[in-house]
């Protein structure tokens, strides 16, 4: 399993993590980050992407 | 067992061996970076960091699986791309089987007939940031030249540090260039109500003082005071160490469509591009190679590079053409006081421009066009629809 931790006080809810983890990540009718704490490790690499991509560098990954 | 050398040890270098490993690749990676830090991301350098030295900069290393030599704090003064060797200032000499320029760029300075250089500053590594932070107080008088993203952001910043500050651009509109008038002038308008003051269809004629820089002389004549003088003016690609391999270095490096450094006998499969000094070419568009400066193509170009060398090094990577020419998506944002500003694509290459949602009194979405064709996007918030976009541009 994955865990998915964001730090909300630094989101901006840009949305970039959406474009490469849409299983995980999404944007609310009120264009506010909402995502899935834990993950099935077939999405490993989409998160890893998620990760790279966030402009505040909000996302952390745990692998358990 | 293949030695990558990666030259540049910011974020292009770092994604670079993480994506090789990632790739499956097993040989020796060496990152070389000019700078005694280990990777830094530096978007928060006109912003967090600048309000907030405890900010965390650095980004995450996991040495375990990143398996790579770091030598910081020593840079590239010479390839011989033919021999596969890199010598540095510091006497060292490396031998590669492929290389990766990342070197980025460094900022640019004016020069004045007085051309002072205490109460001066620029802003491109940490250090830069460090050195301002320990120069400014509040209630000082900051000039900063230019108004492109660096220049408006440190406006804000300094602003919330208490300083008043003065932007000198000789464009009409700040980042007037960068997202077109009406956007240009919503963010003005934003950084005037915040206390902000523009001096714009001008430039700096001459610095005032002795010793300290004391003020700017515009080419009006207006006298403006400061305490600090910040030069936001643009920058330089680092590619003198790639001199004399017969490459084209104008304007940064030149590529060929899979990053490959291109001489004038053709692309070097083992020379390759990525980040900031990155020139590369249009897939489909008649145009000239261009360069892009925002913060997520590096990033694209790493994955990009280290597939290729793992092909090349006959490793299985999954959906791999090297044929494929790279066609990245840009995208860049930027904070300023309460705006958030999102961008997708390639403004620069609009030749007309539409307001596609919202209204510029409150959050909207401008849309970029070149003959009809959606080149980019930009908007202050309203995510949901600027991302309803962002699969119809065509670059």
């Amino acid at each position: 399993m994955i865990k998915v931790i964001v730090d909300m006080d630094k989101c901006q809810h840009y949305g970039q993590c959406v474009y490469e983890a849409p299983n995980i990540f999404k944007l609310n009718e009120e264009d506010k980050l909402e995502y899935l704490a834990t993950a099935d490790d077939s999405e490993l690499g989409n998160i890893q992407a998620a990760v790279d991509i966030c402009p505040m560098q909000a996302i952390q990954l745990i692998k358990e | 067992m293949s030695h990558v050398l990666i030259v540049g040890a910011s974020m292009g270098g770092l994604r670079t061996a993480e994506s090789l490993r990632r790739t499956g690749f097993e040989g020796e990676i060496t990152l070389l970076g000019a700078e005694s830090e280990y990777p830094y991301n530096r978007p928060p350098l006109s912003k967090e960091y600048l309000l907030n030295p405890e900010t965390k900069i650095h980004f995450n290393l996991n040495h375990d699986t990143l398996q790579s030599e770091f030598v910081l704090g020593d840079a590239a003064v010479h390839a011989n791309l033919k021999e596969q060797t890199v010598s540095t200032k510091q006497g060292k000499a490396f031998t590669f089987d492929y290389l990766v320029a990342a070197t980025g760029l460094r900022s640019r300075s004016l020069k004045f007939e007085n051309n002072l250089q205490t109460k001066r500053f620029s802003l491109r590594t940490k250090s830069d940031a460090e050195k301002l932070r320990t120069a400014i107080s509040s209630g000082m008088n900051v000039a900063i030249l230019g108004a492109g993203f660096i220049g408006c952001e440190m406006a804000a910043t300094l602003t919330k540090l208490g300083c008043s500050v003065h932007v000198i651009a000789p464009e009409a509109i700040p980042l007037a260039l960068a997202l077109g008038d009406d956007f240009a002038r919503v963010i003005q308008r934003h950084h005037e109500a915040h206390g902000v003051t523009f001096h714009m269809n001008t430039s700096v004629k001459d610095l005032i003082g002795e010793d300290d820089i004391r003020g700017v002389l515009l080419g009006d004549g207006t006298k403006i005071d400061c305490d600090v003088l910040i030069e936001a003016v643009g920058s330089i690609t680092n590619v003198e160490w790639l001199e004399e391999n017969n490459l084209d270095l104008t304007n940064g490096l030149l590529l060929d469509h899979a990053l490959h450094a291109v001489t004038s006998e053709g692309p070097l499969p083992h020379v390759y591009g990525v980040g900031d000094i990155a020139r590369f070419p249009y897939a489909q568009r008649p145009l000239p190679a261009r360069r892009i400066e925002h913060w997520n193509i590096p990033i694209e170009m790493a994955k990009r590079v280290a597939k290729d060398i793992c092909f090349q090094e006959g490793l299985d990577v999954a959906d791999y053409s090297p044929t494929e020419a790279f066609r990245p998506l840009a995208s860049f944002w930027s904070d300023q006081f309460d705006m958030h500003i999102l961008s997708y694509g390639e403004l620069h290459l609009a030749t007309s421009r539409k307001l596609l949602d919202g209204d510029f009194d409150g959050d909207f979405v401008v849309g970029y066009y070149r003959d009809d064709e959606l080149v980019g996007v930009a908007g202050l918030g309203m995510r949901g629809v600027l991302n309803t976009y962002r699969a119809e541009i065509s670059i």
